[in-house]
Parts: structure tokens; sequence; C-alpha cells
């Protein structure tokens, strides 16, 4: 992975002693509130429901098992021994005191990681598909971009003060998606063209909130060398033009909606005649430079399905249905990816105890070189697990909560923290997880079920993702109680799409009963192997509608 | 009149931000740019212009920017990041090597970005104190990306 040389760490140390004064004055009240809100948020630092919240990033979901003990430490020393894994790869520590943050940053930038533009209107931490560079489908690795982007995006000096936040996302498959890029500002989908060169389709003006849109694609193919001034030509116009009225239209998505995407491309390439091919087009030296970073790890020569595997899966019911739920082909031969979940039931979606963070560590030095990734749909990823340690590896997996083999489906939800810690939120979203957990906990009905991604999100800004779920569940306030609005359709993948509204808004205690009767509806519609999105899709919202208002008789 | 931070030293202001449209215009007046833009041919000799958010700066692509001794750029929050942009195409499209004053709504902390994107000069509030203000001067020693002073990135100077 990438390694910070002395530039990098210098800036990251200057960003700690910057921050460290800005956090004295602010206490002195030197700086205002007001002063102090943007300075802070481009810095991860939110002042949240109970306590402040810490959003510390994680470039494009990798994590050493340095890094991850370090984090570990950190919540055990300053915060209340866990964490929470966004679905943007940061990791959120919910009770840190803002007198110790600066601390904190300074113990990060100890293992190279740091906070800086987790939050604020400037351009957040990129992310990607967790299984980059180990899936074989792949174009090339899209993580030496991703890393190319961050440090273009870092300090930006143009952009740290955008109409609002920004949310770029890279993927280099054609077989899948894994991270939403269409519903972000700017997705970049890794291409080769007719000549093989590297390059870019750009979509823009995708996103959630109280507007979800799923971007259109602004070009079709950006040589790579060319993707910073694009990307400048991009962002450039839309600090320029963006709407600063309103923030719930301030995001770029209401520009390109706005001017229709004909008028903004054109006035992305006017601003991109006068960029393209000066200084900042990319040299090969430098996709060099940081391709260097990410070369194979020392994998050994191997076969596929070794025999303790073979035996193993004939001999474990509970090993294979791991096995098929929570691994994934790897591009070695003898090598599997494995996705170590949190999504145990009786723990929030995405959180993680300091335990387990050690335990994931250790995990990642026997089992994946000492590193790990971090999935949009909040799970932890060891890349390079050898086949013949699979069985070692589950049994430990499964004593630290990470085996719940249900990756994928219906159980392993994308969840906000919701009301019981945000102060945005209008619900709790939490306790909606759980009581779906405890409904849906077997594992035969689950299998059978396939597929089905399940987004929940305590209000309209959507952190749970709950438009492009399969089903979204988004909490609503009603004269002061909390309601639960569901969606159906939605998806992320390359088939993006905005779920729609099934109707009038459900009390908490009715949730799983009513995902209950649209699975019940899927079950009796689908043909054989159709996922639920398919199915939804070929027959409509109208089924799911009337059983799940329908009177009990 | 106040006094204010140019190319990093604290000096005696010796123009006039002109606010309002109804406001005398003397040689030493910084008028905004719509005036100066409908009354250009009676105005007579002023010290510059200033562009408030929005105004852009496609309207000063025909015209000589270096007529001017200052352009200032308004920002009305400081959260405006609009003159962010006006400033860096004013230097590297317009190609303008005159004063670039910060006015209105900006705090000491944005210096490092400003003096970034071409800003020297930096009227700010009568409530910050600008020898702490000049200590903000420059929080990172090194960048990722060109800027107006270098427009090379890192990678071609690593």
């Amino acid at each position: 992975m990438y390694q910070y040389d002395v530039i990098d760490q210098q800036l990251v140390e200057e960003r700690v002693a910057q921050f460290r004064d800005q956090t004295r004055r602010y206490l002195n009240q030197e700086l205002s509130e007001q002063e102090f809100l943007p300075l802070r948020l481009q810095n991860g630092l939110y002042v949240q429901r109970y306590a402040p919240m810490l959003r510390i990033a994680i470039p494009y979901g990798m994590l050493s098992s340095a890094q991850l003990r370090k984090l570990a430490d950190i919540s055990c020393r300053y915060d209340r021994s866990y964490g929470h894994f966004s679905t943007r790869q940061n990791l959120q520590l919910n009770w840190p005191k803002i007198e110790d943050v600066p601390d904190i940053l300074a113990e990060l930038a100890e293992v190279q990681m740091h906070a800086v533009q987790t939050s604020g209107n400037c351009i957040r931490n990129t992310t990607t598909d967790q299984y980059a560079g180990v899936i074989s489908d792949e174009i090339v690795d899209p993580r030496p971009y991703c890393e190319l982007i961050r440090q273009w995006s870092t300090f930006h000096p143009e952009f740290a003060f955008l109409p609002r936040k920004f949310k770029i996302a890279v993927n280099a498959t054609e077989s899948a998606d894994r991270a939403a890029t269409q519903v972000h500002d700017i997705g970049l989908h890794i291409k080769k063209n007719a000549a093989g060169e590297i390059g870019f389709k750009v979509i823009v003006g995708g996103g959630l909130g109280r507007t979800p849109m799923v971007g259109v694609t602004i070009s079709e193919f950006i040589p790579r060398a060319d993707l910073l001034t694009y990307l400048d030509a991009i962002i450039r116009v839309y600090n320029q033009q963006g709407r600063r009225d309103n923030k719930y239209k301030a995001r770029i998505k209401i520009l390109v909606k706005a001017l229709g995407i004909e008028e903004f491309r054109n006035r992305v390439e006017a601003e991109w005649t006068h960029l393209r091919g000066k200084e900042s087009t990319v040299p090969m030296s430098e996709f060099d430079r940081l391709a260097s970073f990410f070369s194979e790890p020392a994998y050994e020569t191997l076969t596929d399905q070794p025999s303790s595997l073979t035996s193993k899966l004939t001999d474990s019911a509970g090993f294979a249905r791991w096995y098929e739920r929570n691994t994934f082909t790897h591009k070695k031969a003898g090598y599997r990816i494995v996705t170590l979940t949190l999504k145990k039931a009786g723990q929030a979606p995405g959180d993680a105890t300091a335990e387990q963070m050690q335990k994931a560590a250790d995990l990642a030095d026997k089992f994946s070189f000492g590193e790990l990734r971090v999935s949009h749909e909040q799970n932890l990823v060891l890349a390079d697990v050898r086949q013949e340690q699979l069985v070692e590896l589950w049994d430990a997996a499964k004593e630290a909560g990470f085996a719940t083999p249900t990756l994928g489906l219906l159980t392993d939800m994308i969840c906000c923290p919701g009301g019981d810690f945000c102060a945005l939120a209008n619900a709790k979203s939490i306790p909606i997880a759980a009581q779906i957990q405890d409904t849906f906990s077997d594992l035969d009905y689950l299998y059978d079920l396939g597929n089905i991604d399940l987004n929940i999100s305590g209000c309209m800004n959507a952190c749970g993702h709950h438009h492009v779920g399969n089903i979204g569940i988004l909490g609503v306030d009603k004269k002061g109680e909390e309601f639960y609005q569901i969606s159906i359709g939605g998806a992320s993948g390359h088939d993006a799409s905005i779920g729609k509204i099934l109707g009038p808004s459900f009390a908490q205690e009715e949730i799983s009963n009513v995902i209950q009767k649209l699975m019940n509806v899927y079950v009796e519609k689908r043909s054989e192997e159709e996922r639920f999105i398919d199915t939804y899709r070929r027959v409509g919202i109208t089924p799911f509608k009337e059983a799940a208002y329908a009177k009990a008789n | 009149m106040p006094k204010l931070i140019k190319n990093g030293e604290i000096i005696e202001n010796t123009y006039q931000w002109l606010q309002d449209a109804e406001q005398e215009v003397s040689p030493n007046s910084i008028v905004a740019a719509q005036k100066w833009l409908s009354e250009k041919d009676t105005i007579g000799n002023i010290a510059g212009i200033w562009l408030e958010a929005g105004d852009g700066i496609e309207f000063l692509e025909d015209i000589d920017v270096n007529q001017f001794d200052i352009i200032g750029v308004h920002f009305p929050a400081f959260t405006d990041g609009r003159g962010f942009s006006y400033a860096r195409l004013l230097r590297e499209r317009l190609g303008y090597k005159g004063e670039i004053r910060a006015l209105g709504h900006f705090i000491p902390d944005q210096l490092g970005y400003l003096l970034r994107v071409g800003f020297n000069s930096f009227q700010f509030s009568d409530t910050v104190d600008l020898e702490k203000a000049l200590l903000l001067h420059k929080p990172f020693s090194i960048t990722y990306q060109g800027d107006v002073a270098d427009p090379r990135p890192l990678f071609l100077r690593r």
C-alpha cells in the first residue's frame, strides 16, 4: 500500500500543528463557534448529539494492521473502545473530547493517517472497490489513481470552500461497481480505449440526500494524463456556478440538472481548454511511481481447492455457508478474498470494538500480508488469504464475531448511526437494524431470499444510502414521533436506480413485519434464480404495495 | 484608515473600498466592477475595481486588466469560495500583475489558501489582530498542487 515519503509525512504533521493551534484558539475564544465550524469539519470533527464525532479517513479503504491497531488503541484511550466504519471508507469515533482531538491526530500521523477533508464543503476522501487489485476482471488497479486524486484534492487551494461537500468514487471493473460511483458527485470508471490506453469514463451529478439522483456521463473517455486538469475544470465550474443560496440545492447534481448535461459539458470543456496540457497533466513517471506502491505481495505458487478446503466444504455445512457467502474469487490460484462481516446480531452494523479491531489486525498479519480493506457495506476485508488457511481463519473469525455468513443478504444491511448518535437524525436506525436481524435470523431462509441490499438512514441526509437499497428504510419525524418510510427498487451498482416510496410510513414495531410481507411477495412472484431487484423491476411496485398495506383479516 | 496586510507586512491602507454606489469616486477608489463597467467612459481616474461574488471574471476577458493598480474580491461570507477561483483566474488566465485584495468576510485561517490562489493583500474586519493573523500566513511548507506562485504540482518537483 501507499507509504508516505518525508513530504507526505511533513504535511500531515503540519496539519496537526495547524489544527492544534486552531483548537487552542477556539477553546480560548479567539475563534468563534462560527469560524471554527468549517475549520474543524475539514478535519473531520463534528459536534454531535451527545459528544463530538471524529471521522478518520481511510483513503480508498486501505489499512495496514499497524494502522488498525493504532485505531483500536486510540478508541480505548480517547473514546469508548469502539469505532464505526462508515459507507465511505472512514472510521468514526463517537465520543472524543474536543481538546483531545489534536493529540489523536498527532497519534494518527505516526501511522500515516489523518482526518483531512473527511467532512466540510470540500473534496472528501476518495473511495473505491474494496476488492481493488485482487480481482481478475479489473481493467487496472484503481488504487494508484485514487492516491493521485487524494494528493491533488488535499488542501487544494481553490476548492476548500465549495458550495457543498464533494465526493469522488472510482471503479475499475465492468462486472460490478462496489463503490456506488453513480451516486457520487463524480464517478470515475477506469477504461481502456481501442488503442489500449487507460482513461476514465466520467459521471457527474449523482448523489443522495433530499434530491437523490443517478449521475450522468459527461465524458466517455478522458485520458489518464488529463484526469487532474479535467477534474479541476469540473470543480471550477461548480465552485463558481453552483448554488449557494440554499444548502439543499447546492450539490453539483442540482447545477447539472438545472443546466442540462449538454450545457454543463460545454462549460466544463470551455474551462478545460485553458487547463488541458498544462502543468497538472500527469506524466507517466508519476503513474509508475504511484503504481509501485501497489505491487503484488509475495504470492506463492498454489493451486485452487486444496484438499483441506474441499474436505471441510463437504464436512461442515457452516463452513460451506461461510465460504459461499463471505469469500470471493481471487485473481491468483490458491487464494481467496475474505470479508470479515461487522453485522453480528446485537452489534450496530459497521461497529467494531477495540478488541475486534485488534483481532482483525492479528488476522491480517497471520492470513493476509498485514493489510485490510474497509468496504462500502461497512465490513472489513482480508484480500489475500491462502485457501489452505481458510478453515483456520474461519475458526478465528467466528471467535471474534466476524463470521456471520450473511454477506450481501438481507441482514448485511448498511445502516447510519441514526438518532442514537447523530444530531441530524429524525429517528433511530440501529434498533431497526436489530429488529430485522432478530426477525430474519434463519440462515436457510436468508439464503433462499438471496442477494438483497437493505439500507437504513435515520434522516433525509441519507448516510445509510436508503435511496439505493433494494429495500430502503428512512426514519422520519411526525410530530415528535419516529416513523419509517420504506422504498423499494433502489440499486447502487452499474444498474444504479433510485428506489420508489411504497406509501405512508410505518411505526417502528411494524418494520420487520412489513419487510416480511415484501419478502412473501417476492418469493411468490419470482422466477427461478431471479434476484429481488429483478422481480421488482419485472412486476412493479403494486403487488408489494398491496401486501404491505393489506389489512389483517 | 485601518491597516491591512500586504505582501506579508502590515501597512497603511491608501485605497478606499467603495461599497456604496453613491459614494464619491477619487483616484484612490476601488469601485464596484459593475459600476465601473457602466460608467467607465466617464468615471475618471480610479485605483481599481472590486468583484462581487457572482460577478465572475468573463466580462474582463477583453479588457486590459493591468490598467488597474488593484482588483478587490469581496467575500460575502468566509465560506463562500467563489473568490478563490476569481483570484486564480485573474492571475493565470487574464495575466493580472497588480494587487489582488481580499475584502469582506474572510478569516485569517484562510490565508494559506488565499495566498496560493493569487491574493496578496488582505483587508480584514476591524476585530482581527493583524499581528496574530500574520502568524497564519503560511500554514504548510509544501503543497501537492501547483498554484499561482508555482504552477508545477509536486510530481514535477519531487
